[in-house]
Parts: C-alpha cells; sequence; structure tokens
C-alpha cells in the first residue's frame, strides 16, 4: 500500500479557505487519516498542520518507519504538547486553532492558554467529503459485505446460535477479501430483532421466524455497514410482510429524496411521512435516526434525524437504515451504504 | 444481559470515599464498560457515579436496553452535549465535589465541568481497573490459553511460499474459532529483516527457509486482552548471530521473571532487562520499552519503561513482559508473556488461580 498525502493536501486547502494558519491535531483518528500512516493508539503522536507543512511529532518507534512511509512529514522526536504549542509560535502562525471537540481536557487548556482558538467540529467536518481514493476503497468494502449476504442465508440453518451465526458471517466477509469488522456483528433471531443494539447471544434459530442481520467489513481502513431482515422458513407471517414491506418501501422513498444539496432532515422526514402514509401512528416504533456518515470510522458526520443540522452534499458516505421495532415480538431494517455524488445518490452495498 | 458487579461497584464505593469525592463522571469507553459491562458504543453515554447510586445519559436508542439490564439505573436519553445533562444533575442531587478526567473529557466538556466547579484529576479510574479481580485474572488467563494454543497451530502452517498476512489470517481465524471475539490487536508477523522493525505491518513477503519468523499477536476474549510474542528461525540452521541474539533476550527476560517484585516503580522492572542487554553488548538495540500493562485495554496503565513507569507496580497488576533487540537489515527477536504481580514476584497469566 503506498501512502499519500491526498488527504493531507486536502485539509490544508481547507485551512488556507478559512484562514487557519496553524491547526493542532491530537486524535489518534484524524492523525492516521491525515498522515495515512498507522499509529497505535492515542497520544502516540501530534501533528501541527498549515497551509503549506505538516509537523508530525511522535517517539522514535515510529521514526523509521514514517522516515520511509510518509516523506510529506516533518518528523519531531517529541510528544509534549507544549512543543507543538513553541512550534506554531516559531512559525509565527496568527490564526492558531484546535478542534474542542477532538482533544483531551488537559492538552486543549494547554492549547487555548497558548492561544489557539476552538474550532469545535472542524475535524469531523473535514471527514464528511471523500476523496476518489477513499470511495474505492469503501466501494470494495460494500460490495464484500453485500456479496457475504446470499452466502450467509444460503449456509445458515435451524438450530444455530446467533453466535454462532455471526462468526460464520465474519468468516465469510473474510475469505471474501474483507480486512477485519467494521464493528461487532448484529445477528437477532426472532424477538432479538425488535432491539436495534442487540449483542448476539446462545438463543438458536428456529424455523419460521425472522432473521436480522447488521454488519460490515472494513477494506484498507474503510467501513461498509449493512443491514437486511429476512425470513427463515416458508411461511412469513403476514404481519412480518408488511412490516417489512413499509420499511423497505420508506428505504427506497428516503433514498430518492437524497440529491446535492438536501438537508438531512428532509430526507429523516420523507421517510417518516412514508411510514406515516402506509399506516398512521407506526412511525412511533421507528426509535432512532435515519442514519450516519462512515468512513474510517463506523460513525461519523453527517448524521441524518430529526435533529440533525447536516446537509447532505456531494462526496458524503452514508447509511439509510429505518427499522420499526415491535418490543416482546420482532423488528424489520433494512441497511444500504450510499454515496452522494454529482449525478445523485448510488447505493454501494450491492 | 450485562449484570451490576458487585465487587466492581464497592470498589467504585471506595474510590469515591477515599478521594473524598461525591461523584465522579465516567465517559471514557473502557472505564464504562468497566462498570455497566458492554453496552454503549465510545462516545454514545456518560456516567455520573455518585454516593448513592449511577445516573446515565446517553443516546436515546440506549434507553430501553439500560431499563431492562439495570432497573435500578436512572437514565436520561440526551443526544448531544451530554456534559450539560451531567452538570445538571449533579446540581439537582445536590453533589458537591466531583471530579472528572482530565485526560479523557474533550475540551468542550472538560471547561463546562471545569465552570461548573468539577476537578479535574487523572487516573482514578485506571487504579480501579490495574489491579485484577479474581475473575478478572481467569478471563485473562483464557485469554492468554487461545494466543498459546495458536502459536502450536501455526507451526504446520509454515511452509516456504506462505505470505505473513496469510499466516496472519490463519492465526486470526484459529483464536476466533477457539471463542475469542476478536484479535486485541493487527496480527503481526514478520519475516526476515522486516522483524528488525518493532512496529511492521504484516505485508505480502513470502516465507524462504533459513530466516527469522517473528509473530506478535493476542485475542479478546470475554473483553480482556491477551498479547505474545515469538520469534523463530525456520528451515535449516539458525545463525551464530540469531542464537546469540536470541539468548540475550531470553536471558533478559528470565531475569526480568525472576527479579521483579510487588512495590517496584515500573522503570525499575524495565532497568532489569535494560541492564541485562546493555551488559550484553545490546543496548543501543533495545529501542522499546519492557512492557505496558494490559486488560480491558491491550495498552493501559501498569508501564514498565523508562518514559511513564513511574508508577509502583502492585499485586494483580497485569503487564507484558518484551524485552527485545533489534539488528536494522538483518533481524529482530523479542519474546514476550504477560504477567500479572504477586506477594511473592510475578506470575504467568496463563497460569492464573
Amino acid at each position: 500500500m503506498k501512502h499519500t498525502d491526498e488527504k493531507l493536501k486536502n485539509f490544508q486547502a481547507l485551512l488556507k479557505k478559512n484562514g487557519i494558519d496553524a491547526f493542532a491535531v491530537t486524535d489518534v483518528v484524524s492523525i492516521n487519516l491525515l498522515t495515512d500512516f498507522y499509529f497505535a493508539g492515542q497520544g502516540d503522536s501530534f501533528l501541527l498542520v498549515t497551509p503549506r507543512k505538516a509537523y508530525c511529532f511522535t517517539k522514535p518507534l515510529y521514526l523509521i518507519d514514517l522516515k520511509h512511509k510518509t516523506p510529506y512529514l516533518n518528523l519531531i522526536d517529541s510528544l509534549n504538547p507544549a512543543d507543538v504549542a513553541a512550534k506554531a509560535s516559531e512559525l509565527k502562525a496568527k490564526n492558531k486553532c484546535f478542534d474542542s471537540f477532538a482533544i483531551d481536557y488537559l492538552s486543549g487548556k494547554l492549547f487555548f492558554n497558548a492561544g489557539f482558538k476552538e474550532k469545535g467540529g472542524f475535524l469531523a467536518a473535514s471527514r464528511e467529503v471523500k476523496t476518489a481514493t477513499e470511495i474505492k476503497k469503501m466501494r470494495k468494502a460494500c460490495g464484500i459485505s453485500f456479496a457475504a449476504y446470499e452466502e450467509f442465508k444460503k449456509n445458515l440453518k435451524t438450530g444455530m446460535s446467533e453466535t454462532a451465526a455471526a462468526k460464520m458471517l465474519e468468516g465469510i466477509m473474510e475469505r471474501m477479501g474483507g480486512q477485519g469488522l467494521a464493528f461487532d456483528t448484529i445477528v437477532c433471531f426472532g424477538e432479538n430483532s425488535a432491539n436495534p443494539h442487540h449483542v448476539p447471544c446462545e438463543r438458536k434459530l428456529k424455523n419460521n421466524e425472522p432473521v436480522l442481520i447488521d454488519y460490515g467489513c472494513k477494506f484498507e481502513g474503510y467501513c461498509s455497514d449493512i443491514t437486511r431482515t429476512f425470513w427463515h422458513g416458508a411461511k412469513p407471517s403476514s404481519r412480518f410482510n408488511k412490516i417489512f414491506d413499509i420499511v423497505k418501501g420508506s428505504h427506497d422513498f428516503a433514498f430518492k429524496r437524497v440529491k446535492n444539496p438536501v438537508a438531512a432532515t428532509e430526507v429523516d422526514a420523507a421517510c417518516k411521512q412514508y411510514m406515516e402514509d402506509c399506516q398512521s401512528g407506526i412511525s412511533k416504533y421507528f426509535i432512532h435516526g435515519l442514519g450516519h456518515g462512515l468512513g474510517t470510522q463506523i460513525h461519523e458526520a453527517p448524521f441524518i434525524s430529526a435533529r440533525s443540522k447536516d446537509i447532505l452534499k456531494k462526496g458524503n458516505v452514508f447509511s439509510i437504515e429505518p427499522g420499526l421495532y415491535f418490543e416482546g415480538e420482532f423488528g424489520v431494517r433494512y441497511e444500504d451504504t450510499v454515496l452522494l455524488d454529482d449525478k445523485g445518490a448510488k447505493i454501494l452495498t450491492k | 444481559m450485562p449484570k451490576l458487579d458487585a465487587t466492581k461497584l464497592s470498589a467504585l464505593k471506595n474510590l469515591l470515599k477515599k478521594n473524598n469525592l461525591d461523584g465522579i463522571v465516567i465517559s471514557d469507553y473502557t472505564d464504562m464498560k468497566y462498570v455497566l459491562g458492554e453496552i454503549f458504543l465510545p462516545g454514545e453515554a456518560v456516567l455520573l457515579a455518585h454516593k448513592k447510586g449511577i445516573y446515565v445519559t446517553s443516546r436515546s436508542l440506549y434507553a430501553a436496553t439500560v431499563k431492562a439490564a439495570y432497573p435500578q439505573i436512572k437514565i436520561e436519553a440526551c443526544d448531544s452535549h451530554r456534559e450539560l445533562k451531567i452538570t445538571e444533575t449533579a446540581k439537582k442531587l445536590g453533589l458537591k465535589k466531583i471530579s472528572f478526567d482530565k485526560n479523557k473529557e474533550i475540551y468542550v466538556a472538560g471547561a463546562a465541568y471545569a465552570a461548573a466547579g468539577f476537578e479535574p484529576s487523572e487516573g482514578l479510574m485506571e487504579s480501579l481497573r490495574t489491579s485484577k479481580t479474581k475473575s478478572e485474572l481467569l478471563t485473562m488467563r483464557k485469554a492468554t490459553e487461545i494466543a498459546l494454543a495458536t502459536f502450536t497451530h501455526i507451526q504446520k502452517f509454515l511452509k516456504p511460499g506462505v505470505t505473513e498476512k496469510q499466516i496472519a489470517a490463519e492465526m486470526d481465524n484459529f483464536m476466533k474459532s477457539k471463542g475469542a471475539s476478536g484479535v486485541s490487536f493487527d496480527t503481526m508477523v514478520s519475516f526476515g529483516a522486516a522483524s528488525a522493525n518493532p512496529h511492521y505491518s504484516t505485508g505480502d513477503a513470502k516465507l524462504k527457509k533459513n530466516t527469522v519468523i517473528l509473530f506478535d499477536y493476542g485475542c479478546i476474549y470475554k473483553g480482556y486482552c491477551s498479547d505474545m510474542t515469538r520469534t523463530i528461525w525456520f528451515g535449516g540452521k539458525p545463525s551464530a548471530e540469531f542464537k546469540k541474539v536470541y539468548s540475550v533476550v531470553k536471558g533478559a527476560y528470565d531475569a526480568v521473571v525472576k527479579n521483579a517484585k510487588e512495590g517496584m516503580l515500573g522503570e525499575q522492572i524495565d532497568s532489569i532487562a535494560r541492564n541485562y542487554i546493555k551488559e550484553a553488548g545490546y543496548g543501543q538495540y533495545f529501542t522499546h520499552g519492557l512492557g505496558h500493562g494490559i486488560g480491558m485495554n491491550i495498552h493501559e496503565e501498569a508501564y514498565v519503561n523508562p518514559e511513564n513507569g513511574k508508577k509502583k507496580i502492585m499485586r494483580n497488576y497485569c503487564f507484558s513482559v518484551e524485552p527485545g533487540v533489534y539488528l536494522t537489515g538483518k533481524f529482530g527477536v523479542r519474546y514476550e508473556d504477560c504477567y500479572y504481580m504477586t506477594p511473592k514476584g510475578i506470575n504467568l497469566i496463563s497460569k492464573a488461580k
């Protein structure tokens, strides 16, 4: 894998656009993304990015590797945030900033006292628009997850436990080229499907009941996310069929509303309106947001819910995942990972 | 369903008492998992543990799960700026002295807590988590046993032409088939000169005869990590230099096992290995710390290294012992197992009772 400064350059352009002379980055997710290098943990490195340069503060352990792989970084052997602030002064940066949502209190206070300004959410927002390379990786991760679904369905047997089924699904993704999981695989049988955050247990699959699977893999660090609900057995109950049709219909209806640009609340409202049009009062059983952005993290901006202030735009990759949940009975969720580009929305999980 | 662990809860109450606190803010993913079991994704809830109980504010999605699992816990849904719910609740409950972790809270939250008169602290939850309970040790033993069995299992896979990634994938699958929920970090398999890079990422190199293989890996079992490293010579006869370096690394490891004692500082335990390797003439090639604490996190308190080993290593602290010597361009050797401290010295976690 060749390391690139593509993300870093985009970020530097963003700094320039916002009139920022230096930005201190301390959270490992942002650092790994910007440097295209894998630091194992929080606190292993700091970055100071200016519109033209990037200074990477880290420990000797990483320096050997960094020297070869990331020629676009100026390396400094230190892990003291005070040295980061000092470097910004040395560069005579006037408008210095840090992200108050993505930094620990102690380091944040140090930067604040050194004259850095709070820019809460700047880093998360900078991740919203994916590059062509990132989209390629996400397309691959999504393709694997989608292909795993048919294989899983074929091999699922009555009597299998949720944990065994989850392991099987993870094995299928791995064989198909997945590189680890995007999050812990959710497999729910029967009434367990009514809990959107159910953790697989020893519950065994019976004939003629619903199965809900919510899962995803990673490819070169990027996540995919997909949910399918289906009936195991020959005779789906008419109630299951009815609820499934409402959920799937609301998913398709919301998908059609996605355009460049659109307010996240508009898509969320369209989905709920569709549900209500099918059956008045039913949208109260839709107990979570409609979707979330994803990238190297499984949950990131933009978020699609009734309270979201986000605008969906070109380059965003996010999930659309309506669901209806009936406690003690069953739940249905249908989810795809979607890319929004200049021609409109495209489903990646296919 | 997770259950409230009485041992952990009383330890939490003692922690408040000992530090003269009315409450403590808990928002770190692992700390929350320690108290309530695995419910929330990172950053989706905040806990306020106080003298009379636990208050939780989380994404609305979790309210039903928490209510069902812990009827005695008060939970309020909140989808953004949960720190404001916490300061509000503290006021309502009349709690005066409340602590928040200055390294774990994000700046906006910490600033809101500081403004409400909460006190910044550090490492309070770690002080709970670092000394493992008996049941935690037994869970870690199981995680370690799976890793040990994996090393035996992988031997028959080592054939010329197989790649580092293929070996790593086989190890990962084997660990999962033995009950692990996942790996505790990306499995590292390095051939030949790559083994001299302690931070190598497993690649596509093909195995040849007469070379070094280094395996550094571990798994997660019921939320707890294992971590081990072995270095072997594959095919033919090991070179004299390899044999020499191996005996130095293993000698350093054995010296630590024999001489590490309860109450020593982390850096003192590190220096046992460091001095041994130095005296053997390889001092400059031991380029990292001796070890790190391990538990729910692969790296946590109980560091045994010169940079952050200023704390005493006490009873039931768990940490890795992993000396290494790295000859750039040639090969590296590392040997690692995880140990826990007892009044009589350190014991292998794989033999915890």
